[in-house]
Order: C-alpha cells, then sequence, then structure tokens
C-alpha cells in the first residue's frame, strides 16, 4: 500500500517530537492556550451577538426621541398622531421609562410604566402583569426579586420613593422567570398612571415613541420624514440599535484580546523564532538524513507532520476547552470582561451559537502559519548537499 | 564500478576563503576492491569521498559511478543513487540520539513502502550478524564507541548497498576495535561488495588484503599502488 | 501500538468530541429559552429596546438610547455607547436604506 512510507515518516515524527518533550509539549500548551482565548472570545461574543440579534429584532421598528439643545428630554404625545400621518407608519405608542436607584441595595432598577394590556398567557411571567389603569401593582424581574435585602416573591410589597418624597408601595403580582432575564432581570413593570405619579411626569408627555412600520423597506424613508418634521427629533432605527450591540461585543472582545497581547506575542516571537532559523542540531539531523538516503521530499514532509501534529493537536485541544469553558461553565474567565458587571446580573445560560466562519478563519491563521514556518526553514537545509555530515 | 575523470572540487569559489580541495582527480575503483584513500588530513580524502558518494557535485570533471554518469543528475536522482548503491559510515558515526539502535538502524529505509515489521526484521538480523543482539533496543546514546560504530556499520547495510564508504572509521577506536571493524569490511567485501575507506591509519592500509591504495596530497592524487 | 495510529486514535477521538459537542450545540438550541417566544413577545409588548447586560450604571443599561449622558448623539446614526462611539464611525447616511440582515427565527 503506498501510504506505508508516509506512515513510516509520521512514526519517525512523532518519534522525534517525544525525543524533545518538554520544549514540544510547551510550545503545544502556548498554542492551545492561544486558540483557547481567541476561540473563548469568537463563542461568548458570536453567542451574544446572535442572541442581541434574534430578541431585539422584536423591538420597535424606530424609536422617536425629543431633544432640546441636543440633550434628551420628555416628548409631547400630540406628535403621536402627527407621525401616525407619515405614509407607512402602522402605529404610535407611546413609552414610559427611566431608572430607579435602590441605595440599600445599590442597584439600578429600570421602571417601565405601561398603557396597554398584554402578556396574558406569557408563560414565562408568573402572576400576571398590572393592567393598564390599575394602581399600586408590580410585575418585577426575578431578578429584583431575588435581590432584594428582604426576599420578595408573589404577593409581597415594594416601595419605591416617589418624587415628591412619599413612598409609594407595590402589590408584586407578577414575576417575569429567569429564562426572560436578558431583557427582563431588572424590570419593574407599574400602570403608566402609578409611573407618572412615580416621577412627576406632566400629562401630554411620555419618555419616547415607539414608532412602528410594518414595511421593513420603508423604516429609513419613515426615519427620515420624522425627522424633517420635527428637527428636534431623534430617530433610533432597529437596526441601529443591533449594530448598537454587534459594536458593544466588537469592542469588548477588542480589548480582552489586548488584555491578552502578551501572550500573543510571546507565540508570535515563539513561531517568528521557528520560522527564522534552524538550531545546528536540526541541520545536521537533516543532513544525515539524507545523507543516508531519504529524499528533499521526504524531509519536507516529515517537517510537515511535525507542523501539523503540533499545531492540530492544539488547534481540536483549545477549540473543545473554549467549548466546555464557554458553554458548560458558563465563561467563567472572560464573563467580567466581555458580558458586563453588574449588581443585578440575569443568571442567563448562553445559546451555544457557533461560527464556523470564524472558527476556520482562526484555523487559518493559525495551523497554517504553523505549518509553514515548520517547512519553510528546513527547506534550504533539505535542499543543500548533505556533504556538510562529513566535516565536523 | 566507480570510475572519477579530472576531478576537481572547489570550496567557495570566488571568495577569498576559496579552497581547491580536490585537483584533478581521475581514479577507478573496480568491483569488489577493498580501496583506501590515504593521506594527510586536509589532503581531500574526505571530499573525495563524497563526490563519490553523491553527497556533493564536482566543480568541473565527471563522476561514474556504475556506468552512470552521476555528477550532473538532478538532486532527485543523485538521492536515488545514494540511497540504493552506498552505505556510509561517518567519521562521527552521526546516530540520531534519543532513539533506539533498531530505529537508527531502519531509518534509510523508512521512507519506503516497506511495512516496518519487516524493515525491523532486516535491522534485527544485521545487527544480530554483528553483534548486536544484546542491544537492539538499545538507546544509541548510552552505547560505547565500538557498540555505536557496529550501529553505524548496521544503519550502512540495511540498503544492502553494493559499495561501503567510510570515513575514518578507526579514528576513535582502539587497536582492538579497529581491528575488529576491519575483519567485518573483509568479511563484506568477501560477500562482493566493494570497500572504499579513507584514512590515515597504516593499521588500515597495511592490510594484506587491501587492493588499492590511492595516496593523496594537497587535493592531488599521489600514488595509486594496485596490488 | 505505532505510534501513527495512536496519533490517529487521539485525532479522531478529538474530531468524535467535536462532533458530539456539534450536536450537543444542536440539542441545546432548539431547547434553548432564547427562541421561545414568550421572550419576544415580551420584547414586542413592553417595547424593549436592551439587554440587561450592564445595570452597573444608567449610561450603559440601554446603550441604543440617546440620553442626557450619552457621549456622541449628534451626527444621525451614530452610536450611543462609549466608548464604541468614539471608535465606530456612524455609517454613511446614503446607505441607511439598505438594511442589516436580521437572521430569522432559529439558528
Ligand atoms: N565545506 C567546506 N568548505 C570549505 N572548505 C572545506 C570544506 N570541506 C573541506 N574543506 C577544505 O578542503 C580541504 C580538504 O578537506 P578534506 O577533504 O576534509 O580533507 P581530509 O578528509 O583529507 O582531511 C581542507 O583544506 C578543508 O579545510
Ligand atoms: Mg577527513
Amino acid at each position: 500500500m503506498a501510504l506505508e512510507k508516509h506512515i513510516n515518516i509520521l512514526d519517525y515524527t512523532l518519534q522525534s517530537l517525544l525525543r524533545r518533550k518538554f520544549k514540544n509539549i510547551g510550545i503545544i500548551m502556548v498554542f492551545t492556550l492561544v486558540i483557547f482565548t481567541v476561540s473563548s472570545i469568537i463563542f461568548l461574543s458570536y453567542s451574544l451577538r446572535q442572541e442581541a440579534h434574534l430578541l431585539l429584532k422584536n423591538s420597535p421598528e424606530i424609536v422617536v426621541q425629543k431633544m432640546r439643545a441636543g440633550r434628551h428630554e420628555l416628548i409631547s404625545t400630540w406628535l403621536m398622531t402627527e407621525i401616525r400621518g407619515i405614509p407607512g407608519v402602522s402605529d404610535v405608542e407611546p413609552r414610559y421609562w427611566g431608572y430607579y436607584y435602590d441605595s440599600g441595595v445599590k442597584a439600578n432598577y429600570t421602571i417601565l410604566g405601561i398603557g396597554a394590556s398584554g402578556l396574558e398567557n406569557n408563560k414565562v411571567v408568573s402572576g400576571r402583569m398590572p393592567s393598564p389603569h390599575e394602581k399600586n401593582v408590580a410585575a418585577i424581574g426575578r431578578g429584583i426579586a431575588d435581590v432584594r435585602v428582604i426576599k420578595k416573591d408573589l404577593g409581597s410589597i415594594l416601595y419605591l420613593q416617589a418624587a415628591d418624597n412619599k413612598w409609594m408601595n407595590f402589590n408584586i403580582v407578577g414575576i417575569f422567570e429567569s429564562d426572560s432575564g436578558i431583557m427582563t432581570a431588572d424590570l419593574i413593570v407599574i400602570s403608566k398612571e402609578d409611573f407618572k405619579a412615580l416621577v412627576s411626569m406632566p400629562d401630554d408627555t411620555a419618555t419616547d415613541l415607539a414608532v412602528h412600520v410594518s414595511n421593513e423597506a420603508e423604516i429609513p424613508t419613515v426615519a427620515r420624514k420624522i425627522k424633517e418634521q420635527f428637527p428636534d427629533s431623534r430617530p433610533i432605527l432597529r437596526d441601529e440599535i443591533i449594530r448598537t450591540y454587534d459594536a458593544v461585543f466588537g469592542w469588548r472582545s477588542g480589548l480582552i484580546i489586548t488584555l491578552f497581547m502578551g501572550a500573543l506575542i510571546a507565540f508570535i516571537i515563539l513561531a517568528w523564532d521557528k520560522a527564522t532559523g534552524l538550531s545546528a542540531e536540526e541541520k545536521q539531523e537533516i543532513g544525515i538524513l539524507k545523507a543516508i538516503g531519504w529524499e528533499t521530499s521526504d524531509v519536507l514532509e516529515m517537517k510537515f507532520w511535525e507542523g501539523l501534529v503540533i499545531s492540530l493537536t492544539s488547534f481540536m485541544c483549545g477549540i473543545i476547552l473554549a467549548y466546555i469553558h464557554i458553554f458548560f461553565m458558563g465563561a467563567s474567565l472572560l464573563a467580567p470582561a466581555l458580558k458586563g458587571w453588574s449588581v443585578i446580573y440575569p443568571e442567563f445560560r448562553l445559546a451555544p451559537f457557533i461560527d464556523f466562519y470564524q472558527i476556520a478563519i482562526l484555523m487559518s491563521l493559525t495551523v497554517v502559519p504553523y505549518i509553514a514556518s515548520t517547512i519553510i526553514p528546513s527547506w534550504k537545509a533539505s535542499i543543500t548537499d548533505p556533504d556538510i555530515v562529513m566535516r565536523g | 564500478m566507480i570510475k572519477t575523470e579530472n576531478v576537481t572540487k572547489y570550496f567557495n569559489r570566488g571568495n577569498p576563503d576559496e579552497v581547491l580541495a580536490v585537483n584533478d582527480v581521475s581514479i577507478e575503483v573496480k568491483e569488489g576492491d577493498f580501496a583506501v584513500f590515504k593521506g594527510p588530513s586536509g589532503s581531500g580524502k574526505t571530499t573525495l569521498l563524497s563526490l563519490i558518494g553523491c553527497m556533493s557535485r564536482p566543480t568541473s570533471g565527471r563522476v561514474i559511478v556504475e556506468d552512470r554518469d552521476v555528477s550532473r543528475l538532478p538532486e532527485r536522482f543523485m538521492t536515488e543513487v545514494r540511497r540504493n548503491t552506498f552505505g556510509f559510515i561517518f567519521q562521527q558515526f552521526h546516530l540520531i540520539k534519543g532513539i533506539s539502535v533498531c530505529d537508527n538502524v531502519m531509518l534509510p529505509v523508512l521512507p519506503t513502502d516497506i511495512k516496518p515489521s519487516k524493515l525491523r526484521k532486516s535491522a534485527v538480523r544485521i545487527l544480530e550478524n554483528l553483534g548486536m543482539s544484546g542491544r537492539i533496543d538499545f538507546p544509541v546514546q548510552k552505547l560505547s564507541g565500538g557498540e555505536q560504530q557496529r550501529t553505524a556499520i548496521a544503519r550502512a547495510l540495511i540498503n544492502n548497498p553494493d559499495i561501503i564508504l567510510a570515513d575514518e572509521p578507526t579514528a576513535h577506536l582502539d587497536t582492538h576495535l579497529s581491528e575488529e571493524f576491519l575483519s567485518i569490511m573483509r568479511n563484506l567485501q568477501q560477500q562482493g561488495k566493494t570497500i572504499v575507506i579513507a584514512t590515515h591509519d597504516p593499521l588500515v592500509y597495511d592490510k594484506d588484503y587491501v587492493s588499492l591504495i590511492i595516496e593523496m596530497r594537497d587535493g592531488r592524487v599521489r600514488e595509486i599502488i594496485r596490488n | 501500538m505505532r505510534r501513527s495510529t495512536m496519533f490517529f486514535v487521539f485525532t479522531a477521538i478529538n474530531l468524535v468530541i467535536m462532533a458530539l459537542l456539534y450536536i450537543q450545540s444542536h440539542i441545546s438550541l432548539s431547547e434553548h429559552h432564547i427562541l421561545r417566544k414568550d421572550i419576544k413577545e415580551i420584547v414586542k409588548t413592553l417595547h424593549l429596546t436592551d439587554m440587561v447586560l450592564a445595570t452597573d450604571a444608567r449610561y450603559t443599561r440601554n446603550p441604543t438610547q440617546a440620553d442626557l449622558f450619552s457621549a456622541f448623539q449628534d451626527y444621525p446614526g451614530s452610536i450611543e455607547h462609549f466608548p464604541t462611539g468614539s471608535v465606530i464611525p456612524p455609517p454613511d447616511m446614503d446607505s441607511m436604506g439598505k438594511l442589516i440582515e436580521i437572521k430569522t427565527d432559529g439558528p
């Protein structure tokens, strides 16, 4: 069988790798670490990005905010009628939301006032949602329910300090369970009337407006028309929202890679060192092999195997460890930098989306150059006449 | 069997450190010869040996091995001739450290489509013939000098070559081991192989079975003696 | 066993593990809550625009929404999230007509 020759050469390659056991194990470990880190980042940021895409494509097509002197301000609700008149707009709804800092827990909550009902049969919501005009009831995220100093659950009372220094109490009638945590962990949903009372929001205003456009292709046109009619408004497109998340995870990945630069550079130096010269010992070994009858192609094949064994082993181990790290161990090593931190942190299981394209690029940027850097310097040694081994 | 015609070899031609190592050498070694290249250090013996053994090419002149002009062969064919015709025994043995005696002996024939079990069988047979049966899986760096040389001989024999080339084979051996080496070579000659040894050791070239002595000095042939 | 055989076995084991992980990822995705329509319904009904990835400060809670503290909100389309907005330029307004492709349901 014609394969036997190649397997024999592979046998010898493995034998000579084992001869320099510590050096080669060291290389494999550094190499594995590089692959592990980079692919961990790829797995984690791709997974987060995919989740953002999947979830946020349900966001309003356009959010219209009002600006005064370049700063965000409450928007008048009479704008709604005008915007409804723009062709392509199917509906406009006001949004009432803001933040509430709880000094006891030292955490920010997001407070949302709703003016319409919904989510009656939602399986992620335990209990029910406040109805639009109901007073002193709230639905809260599981994150808040768990983090409050005194554990809250359905039926407990939540106290919030209103803008006029009075305390308002809310009966917890619903909880967003942790499956939805990535969108709801810090939410407190109350009725629109309660919200306005809590923050003393004037009548006929809203935080901003959600504009629905049924034809995707018309979204930018509608946004442009809104901007033309109301120069003090700022339409935010859903695509911009998604793009922001791409960018957020992008710069966070970049941050980690920067932190990781030291190891990366060490690895590049290692590969460079290999690529730029053979040790005298390696040169002599090549000379001996040629002198006793190996062809140039046999020597190069041996070097190919050497590069392949080291880089493939490292690549596979690195990828497997990265997968386990990200999707079984919750990205414990990277989470602080990539996922962000906070007092109320949703406990979420990452969805194992795998970006084969990026993995393939990673492979072609590591395995291929490594093999090349083992073969190329041997090239010169293996095409020169082997008579050097006759001397000295 | 081996012929050189006006072979000249320069090293570093055109540079200030140019050396004329072999100068206009024409010799002939016949099949079954026990030939010795004799001469002081630096006289060009090793260089001539490597030219004959297809390890390097002459600057001018021709080298003919088994009726083939090898001096202008492309690299691949030179390797082929080298592998199929010659067995080399180097002055420093040049065994690969860290692997066993048997693996060293099998090395020349690894890049062939023969199963390793078969290769091992022939390696073991050769080693046994050389009295190395107790050292087959021994790491080479732990061998004595004589054993290392016998491993090197076994490695030279694994291709079943027609011609054995040895460079200063007795330089690192005492008299007893040198005699032993020579008797092995004599044995091989009697089996029909051609032996070529480069040496300045009288113990070698004074042997009565040496059939051809080529004495060299400063890269030139000084005297050819046929017994 | 020959060393080459051991290497092939080692490689094969790795490939099998990778294949198993790939299958695992599919199974895990298919039952992953992120794909539940309940969660999408919440996002839609409550008009949510941001993920709860950092509640440590108000300016990190809703990175897509302009606010008093947003770093760059003048140029339309500029990203509201610092330091991203200072590094990544806003898109060309001429190309705003083209939509970023959004993957539809499922992996
Ligand atoms: N690769 C080389 N480069 C430069 N000079 C060499 C080289 N090989 C041999 N020489 C020189 O060629 C001459 C002959 O060397 P060599 O053939 O080794 O002689 P011997 O084997 O008889 O001692 C010496 O002067 C040696 O220094
Ligand atoms: Mg010499």
